[in-house]
């Protein structure tokens, strides 16, 4: 069976089922257009097979009654939005969550990053909402309604900010596994090996769990912040407070601000969640599901987050600052405080946030080729039947970790370099979403409400004012002074 | 109720897929409904372009700034 395409013709008239998409958002264009094309021959593949079997037993759990099948229901659907979330904490993120704790302690940046998170959810719940609504990717969606043109400009945006990242990725693979004494060749070797066996399952859901399983071990950070016994009172002012910033604004803590708004918010996650929801057949039914499945994502996210922060605190409480990024030198510089096996959990964390990562982002880059070169992008496809799909992930990964192992190569750089790029290529990537999330012939009823575009809106205010902060701090740094810096 | 052609059965699909692909999935998820059915494209407004423009060199200006960052960085 699993062999190659298997064809069927039908009557697309059959395949109206009583409640559809299209009756509860009230019928869009498109699905009009489907469902009006009653004649049409459709083939059916190996990916609506799998697809099928992954919905049946959501529809089960959803017909019955009670704790488990709710908590079944709740375990079927979860998946995209953990995984976005826990993907982003990613290895320049939590590098710039370490370098933050580590140059202002406990203070300003723990509830500045909460607030990242929540406007994470802000962007990620329109990407649910529309991969639901049209079971399209985020790729797909911008080259059908804009044209080539702009989707272009979208596509080049991810692609060269994916490489950009994935590089990072595997930095922070060759630092994390360097704490232990492994070679860089090796460590990037067996993190491509890894990619590689997880995308071997060929069917979406086993991967998905797989990749959460690992995804979890970024609460490693959190049993790391407690063996450095953070203040907990000054944790409970910063976040009444905001408070203390240390050094005020400067031309540093512009950058780390950016940084941190960048290991939140970030293009490949819009792609990614949408044409995962796609790829996994998520409806409109399960709209709410993805809304918690994001909210706890962020949660988790957030904690790992704080936790990192808290964990390199006391590194800024003896005034030690780790600045080479290549040599796992935070684990080496917090060994002290923490011990070895706190140091060592520090290490493997690093090591878990790029293996994830690379995982994701290489999977967003693959399911936007796909989408747009109109080739097989699915999870669920044998490797002969998503032969583009597969090797234009494989490929990128592997591009990627070749550049990490160049000697010579400015690593530190691009490290700092990636999640400003990431703030600064979100305006028009949510430009994008906005437009599409209230674009009512693909969305119906499902539409954005009144408060959501305002929370959107408020977002691309803050990635455009931030943006600019960090242009002014760069080409003339003195005039922070004008707006209460130094 | 669908028709299941001879030929197309004989490919592989039993009659059991055929029914779970039609009852689980809605319409607009078949792959190949999806292949052939695209979304129409939009035509953008006057501001939707000054916006899209404004963006793309606001985009185009501030990785310009990174680059000189970077520069005087290695310097």
């Amino acid at each position: 069976m699993c062999g190659g395409i298997f064809f069927l013709t039908f009557l697309v008239k059959s395949m109206k089922e009583p409640k559809t998409a299209a009756d509860l958002r009230g019928g869009s264009a498109l699905e009009s257009n489907l469902l009006s094309r009653e004649n049409d021959a459709v083939v059916i593949t190996h990916e609506d097979i799998d697809r099928a079997h992954d919905r049946e037993q959501v529809s089960a759990s959803r017909a019955r009654r009670g704790l488990r099948p709710r908590l079944r229901l709740f375990w079927l659907l979860i998946g995209p939005g953990i995984l976005v979330m826990l993907g982003e904490n990613d290895g320049p993120s939590m590098l710039s969550y370490a370098a933050t704790g580590a140059r202002f302690g406990i203070g300003f940046f723990i509830p500045f990053v909460i607030l990242t998170f929540l406007m994470a959810c802000v962007v990620q719940e329109m990407t649910v909402r529309l991969g639901a609504a049209t079971h399209r990717g985020h790729a797909e969606l911008i080259f059908d309604r804009f044209g080539p043109f702009w989707g272009w400009f979208s596509m080049i945006d991810l692609m060269v900010g994916n490489f950009l990242t994935l590089v990072t990725e595997f930095i922070a693979i060759r630092a994390g596994l360097g704490f232990f004494g492994v070679r860089p060749v090796v460590a990037v070797s067996s993190a491509l090996l890894v990619l590689a066996v997880a995308l071997m399952t060929h069917r979406y859901w086993t991967w998905e769990r797989i990749i959460l399983s690992a995804a979890m071990f970024n609460l490693v950070f959190v049993p790391v912040a407690l063996l450095a016994h953070p203040d907990w009172s000054a944790v409970g002012r910063a976040v009444l407070t905001w408070k203390p910033l240390p050094g005020g604004l400067t031309q540093d803590t512009v950058l780390i601000l950016l940084a941190n708004i960048g290991a939140t918010v970030t293009p490949w996650m819009l792609f990614f969640q949408q044409s995962a929801i796609a790829d996994k057949g998520l409806t409109t039914h399960d709209i709410r599901m993805g809304r918690v499945d994001t909210v706890l994502g962020a949660f988790l996210a957030a904690v790992a987050a704080v936790a990192t922060m808290l964990a390199t605190a006391p590194l800024f409480l003896h005034h030690m600052a780790a600045a080479n990024f290549e040599a796992a030198e935070f684990a080496q510089a917090l060994r002290p405080f923490i011990g070895y096996w706190g140091a060592a959990l520090f290490a493997l964390g690093m090591f878990e946030a790029g293996m994830v990562a690379a995982i994701t982002i290489s999977t967003s880059s693959a399911y936007a080729f796909g989408e747009v070169a109109r080739r097989p992008h699915s999870l669920n496809l044998p490797f002969r039947q998503g032969q583009s799909f597969y090797l234009v992930l494989l490929i990128e990964a592997v591009a990627a970790a070749s550049l990490v192992l160049i000697p010579g190569i400015p690593l530190v750089y691009i490290v700092l370099v990636v999640n400003v790029i990431a703030v600064l290529a979100m305006p028009p990537a949510l430009l994008f979403l906005y437009m599409l999330v209230n674009d009512r012939e693909i969305m119906g009823e499902l539409v954005s409400p009144l408060w959501a575009n305002v929370l959107a809106l408020g977002v691309v205010t803050v990635l455009i004012a931030a943006g600019l902060l960090f242009g002014i701090s760069v080409v003339a740094p003195n005039a922070l002074a004008l707006i209460g810096g130094k | 109720m669908a028709e299941i052609s001879d030929s197309a059965a004989g490919d592989g699909v039993s009659r059991e897929e055929f029914t779970s692909v039609m009852t689980a999935l809605e319409p607009d998820q078949i792959v190949s409904a999806k292949e052939h059915h695209h979304c129409p494209r939009r035509d953008l407004t006057g501001r939707e372009k000054v916006v899209f423009w404004a963006l793309r060199i606001y985009l185009i200006f501030m990785v310009g700034v990174v680059v000189y960052q970077i520069w005087t960085g290695v310097r």
